[in-house]
């Protein structure tokens, strides 16, 4: 696909040059050497995410390697993509070991850090975005995306309601040596105490780096921060 | 006037549709306002459909119901290197039959062999009958106002305004897609982890500002799946794949594209989940 390969040629330049690319590039992907009938559910959900052209893999993503990795699922994912409501029974212990497994301390153990930079970072709902239209990180620093689901500032009146309420968080916990391991246990992977979580794993996936998250940590916790005014 | 005039064409296709099959049609066209007036009086509780009071209050003056008028003279109109029109293209129901059309796709289509949803099986038929390569403009271009593509599935779509969401599921492969769907829908991925359930498995929900429609509420669903719908914060109308594609690229997924069996299956499921509620079509959102 040549046009894939020139997008990523492209990626750091000008990002509305991108939008325009992206109209005319179309590839109708092929049912027609497969019998989807003879798949289970699971198996032609897999071959239309991988093996169907439905998606662009080949494109480049800011994490590095292509896009086909972002599709491909951990075990955690996949474990995690039950049809139902409630997590099906017995799960729940699996998916908590899963996420301890893979958690790491930051090197000194955790720690606050500027909580008005960590403000900006639970602001921000930039980074990571690929396809039609790329997040360049060279030009912008990919941000927490706290607010889309948390409120924090009691007097930020925009803020999502996925998440439970975070005003006053650190008044509740204070800033005791486990109070920050837990708030980083949770920052870096939360489905070691929400099993299948919405929450992203933003250590553990590296979306933020550690520095970030102490930054996101002081303003849940640090007393000066607004989110405990 | 002009409203009045756009809106009693497709009753009277309707009304005639009727008279001259006599199909046993689950239900009849209805304007777009009155189906999403009993959708709230329906409902309410809900912070999604009673998110904002101008919504219903605008609906009578959709500017999609602009871009539809065009799209019936694109219809007619004898076009392409074929200098053909439209009104031998099968959506599913035969042969130019608009009707109601919509409502049950995707389906599939024996003469490619493929579960189509709606936009791809009229950009083959524009490619087919009208002769349009795949690089034209007018069958390449799929998002905003002035396209080909977003006219001709407004005024479409349009004909089946009020009636059942009801996708075709008695094909081998409508059912494959169908099932598939779901696992689609629920799969986990992307950067975040996330699937379309992180933002559409609970009812009244916000993701920062945007109240967000539960997939499991099939009153809530058919409204969020009754696309092409005026979108006013991007001031043009927005299509099923539009809203596709906008939901891979929050989610931190890969790049989605038209006329894909994802999105054929997603399409699919979708219409599924909103089964037996009436489309509003076309819709205006926020």
């Amino acid at each position: 696909m040549p046009a894939q390969t020139l997008r990523r040629g492209t990626l750091p330049a000008a990002i509305g040059a991108v939008v325009l690319l992206s109209g005319c590039q179309f590839f109708d992907s092929d049912d027609g050497d497969v019998d989807i009938t003879a798949m289970s559910p699971d198996e032609l959900a897999d071959y239309i995410v991988l093996e169907s052209g439905s998606y662009r893999l080949e494109q480049s993503v800011q994490e590095g390697g292509s896009a086909r990795g972002r599709m491909e699922q951990d075990e955690l994912q996949r474990a995690c993509s039950f049809t139902t409501s409630e997590i099906p029974e017995g799960l729940s212990g699996e998916v908590i070991e899963m996420a301890r497994a893979s958690y790491e301390e930051p090197p000194g153990g955790p720690r606050l850090g500027d909580w008005e930079r960590g403000a900006e970072l639970a602001r921000s709902g930039y980074g990571f975005r690929v396809g039609h239209n790329i997040d360049d990180h060279s030009s912008r620093p990919p941000g927490g995306n706290c607010y889309a689901c948390h409120q924090m500032d009691p007097d930020e009146p925009v803020y999502g309601t996925i998440g439970p309420s975070l005003a006053g968080y650190g008044d509740a916990r204070g800033t005791d040596d486990a109070s920050l391991s837990y708030a980083h246990e949770v920052i870096s992977n939360p489905h070691q105490y929400f099993p299948c979580t919405t929450m992203p794993r933003f250590g553990a996936n590296e979306l933020l780096s550690e520095r970030e998250i102490s930054h996101i940590m002081a303003y849940l916790l640090d007393p000066e921060s607004p989110v405990n005014q | 006037m002009f409203k009045k005039a756009l809106l009693a064409l497709p009753v009277a296709m309707a009304l005639g549709g009727l008279a001259a099959g006599g199909a046993a049609q689950a239900s009849e066209w209805q304007d777009p306002t009155d189906v999403l007036q009993k959708l709230l009086d329906n409902n309410p509780d809900s912070k999604y459909l009673h998110q904002s009071e101008q919504n219903i209050m605008m609906m009578p003056d959709n500017p999609a119901l602009w871009v539809a008028e065009d799209g019936e003279q694109l219809f007619y109109e004898e076009r392409g290197p074929n200098n053909a029109s439209l009104e031998s293209c099968d959506f599913g129901k035969g042969p130019g039959v608009l009707e109601g059309a919509y409502v049950e796709l995707p389906r599939y289509f024996e003469d490619t062999g493929k579960v189509m949803d709606f936009e791809h099986r009229l950009v083959h038929c524009m490619k087919e009958i009208q002769g349009f390569d795949a690089d034209d403009p007018e069958v390449a271009q799929r998002h905003g106002n002035d396209t080909d593509v977003m006219q001709l599935t407004t005024y479409i779509a349009m004909q089946s305004s009020g009636m059942e969401w009801q996708p075709a599921n008695e094909h081998p492969k409508e059912q494959a897609m169908l099932a598939a769907g779901e696992k689609l829908f629920f799969r986990r991925g992307g950067a975040m982890d996330f699937n379309c359930a992180s933002c559409h498995g609970e009812s009244g929900k916000r993701v920062r500002a945007s109240r967000l429609p539960k997939m499991r509420d099939s009153q809530e669903w058919t409204k969020a799946v009754s696309w092409p719908a005026h979108r006013a914060g991007h001031d043009n109308v927005r299509s099923q794949g539009h809203r596709i594609r906008g939901c891979a690229w929050q989610m931190r997924h890969a790049g989605i594209k038209p006329d894909s069996m994802a999105n054929t299956a997603l399409i699919a499921f979708w219409n599924e989940a909103a089964r037996g509620e009436p489309a509003v079509l076309p819709d205006l959102k926020r």
